[in-house]
């Protein structure tokens, strides 16, 4: 991000309201990573900024470099998430997805994994998909694009096939000889079941079915997996999901 | 610069205000040096006394003198008919237009989980009492037109439809007087969708 002007291709994860009629919207861009950008004069009716920088907006972006943060002086939306408007379970969910995204993800790098895993998500949460199991499947594979995925495949430690569960604080599973005071014991299917989420594409959530029991012991081994190996502190949007 | 220091703290404290920088504030602070005592001091209590009188309707949520607004009080305005809004000032925009002459319920925020804003934290729950208790024949929903704005508009109609006979959004379309070569293409085509016979 050098040049005075730029364009990138991105994604609106956040939009704060800035001054009297401004927004500062977080952008994850496949090529520029995520930034901080002012949008001015969104707030007023009349802008053409307005609808191109609400938040769930795919587009390209043309950006001057201001003095503190870039300022976005064109927008052409390629695509926008009308359903997650109108209906609130979807906005909490795609809120969810952004929030997580834009908490992992720290700086100006190049991010295109990320970026199209975020955007895959979204278009799978707009059909018919089951929305625990996606983000079940989304945090796992965004915790592996992002470089901090758990061991789920031999104990951590001593790299033994049987394990006897899962360590938040080893980041991974561990055998019952390694075994330390925070295992959580998981099912072998739920294991499985993590195990395809990370290496599959998001896509294939469509075909993959989980009991009750296995999202919810899925979902206390990622949330322990956060709050010990990322320190994430609290997700805000998690607690307005139905799950 | 070397200010006296009554005229820092005055240039300090005008600071404060949202949109005012340095330059502004020293602007703004000459302007209250060039007046009169008895303005400065008019100015002055007008803020005090705003700070002190004004408070929320205890029924609506807007700025009220008394335990109730203005709007809730009067018999005269439509009381079946109610219009939701996010924020005390869009009440008072509401009102400039001159049309609108049924009662308001003010939300004080929308639905922003990225804010820790859910359900709880809005006036739905007394929105609801009104709507179940009074005989309100349409609610108006005229929250923001962004994506927070719409799904507190979407939440609100999911909670009302059993019980007012009609819940509407405001329309969405062209600022009067722009160019529709500048309009941009979610407005253009909302505006389509709500387009009337003339």
């Amino acid at each position: 991000m050098t040049q005075r002007i730029f364009k990138a291709e991105g994604l609106v994860l956040r939009t704060r309201i800035l001054g009297e009629a401004d927004r500062l919207v977080t952008l994850i861009t496949w090529e520029e990573g995520k930034f901080e950008a002012v949008a001015r004069g969104a707030r007023k009716t009349k802008s053409k900024l307005a609808a191109g920088v609400d938040l769930f907006t795919h587009g390209w972006f043309t950006f001057h470099r201001g003095r503190t943060w870039p300022i976005i002086t064109g927008q052409d939306t390629i695509e926008r998430f009308p359903r997650f408007r109108d209906t609130p379970d979807l906005y909490a969910y795609g809120l969810y997805l952004a929030e997580l995204t834009d908490r992992l993800v720290s700086g100006e790098e190049k991010c295109v994994e990320i970026c199209q895993l975020l955007l895959e998500g979204w278009k799978l949460l707009d059909g018919d998909v089951d929305r625990t199991l996606l983000c079940r499947g989304f945090e796992l594979k965004l915790t592996a694009s992002a470089g901090y995925s758990p061991h789920l495949h031999s104990c951590v430690n001593c790299g033994a096939e049987s394990t006897a569960g899962f360590s938040p604080s080893q980041g991974g599973l561990l055998c019952s000889r390694c075994q330390r005071a925070d295992l959580i014991k998981v099912k072998p299917g739920t294991l499985a079941l993590a195990r395809r989420l990370i290496e599959a594409p998001l896509s294939q959530i469509k075909m993959l079915r989980a009991t009750d029991w296995q999202k919810k012991e899925l979902s206390s081994i990622i949330m322990a997996f956060f709050a010990y190996q990322l320190d994430l502190g609290e997700i805000k949007s998690r607690r307005f999901l139905k799950d | 610069m070397a200010y006296p220091v009554s005229l820092k703290k005055l240039v300090d404290v005008l600071c404060r205000f949202p949109g005012i920088g340095q330059k502004t504030a020293q602007r703004l602070a000459f302007y209250l040096l060039g007046c009169s005592r008895e303005d400065v001091i008019a100015i002055a209590r007008a803020m005090v006394e705003a700070k002190d009188r004004l408070t929320f309707c205890v029924i609506c949520g807007s700025l009220a003198e008394a335990e109730s607004c203005s709007y809730c009080s009067d018999p005269g305005r439509d009381q079946s008919l109610l219009c939701v809004v996010q924020e005390p000032r869009d009440v008072l925009v509401l009102e400039r237009t001159g049309q609108y002459r049924g009662l308001y319920h003010v939300l004080h925020g929308a639905l922003s989980p990225l804010d820790g804003i859910g359900p709880e934290e809005l006036k739905l729950d007394q929105l609801v009492r009104r709507v179940e208790d009074k005989n309100v024949g349409e609610v108006i929903v005229a929250t923001n037109p962004n994506v927070e704005g719409d799904a507190t508009a979407a939440y609100i109609a999911m909670l009302l439809k059993p019980l007012a006979s009609r819940v509407t959004r405001i329309a969405f379309g062209l600022p009067v007087g722009g160019d529709i070569e500048y309009a941009d293409d979610l407005t253009l085509s909302r505006s389509l969708e709500g387009r009337r016979e003339i």
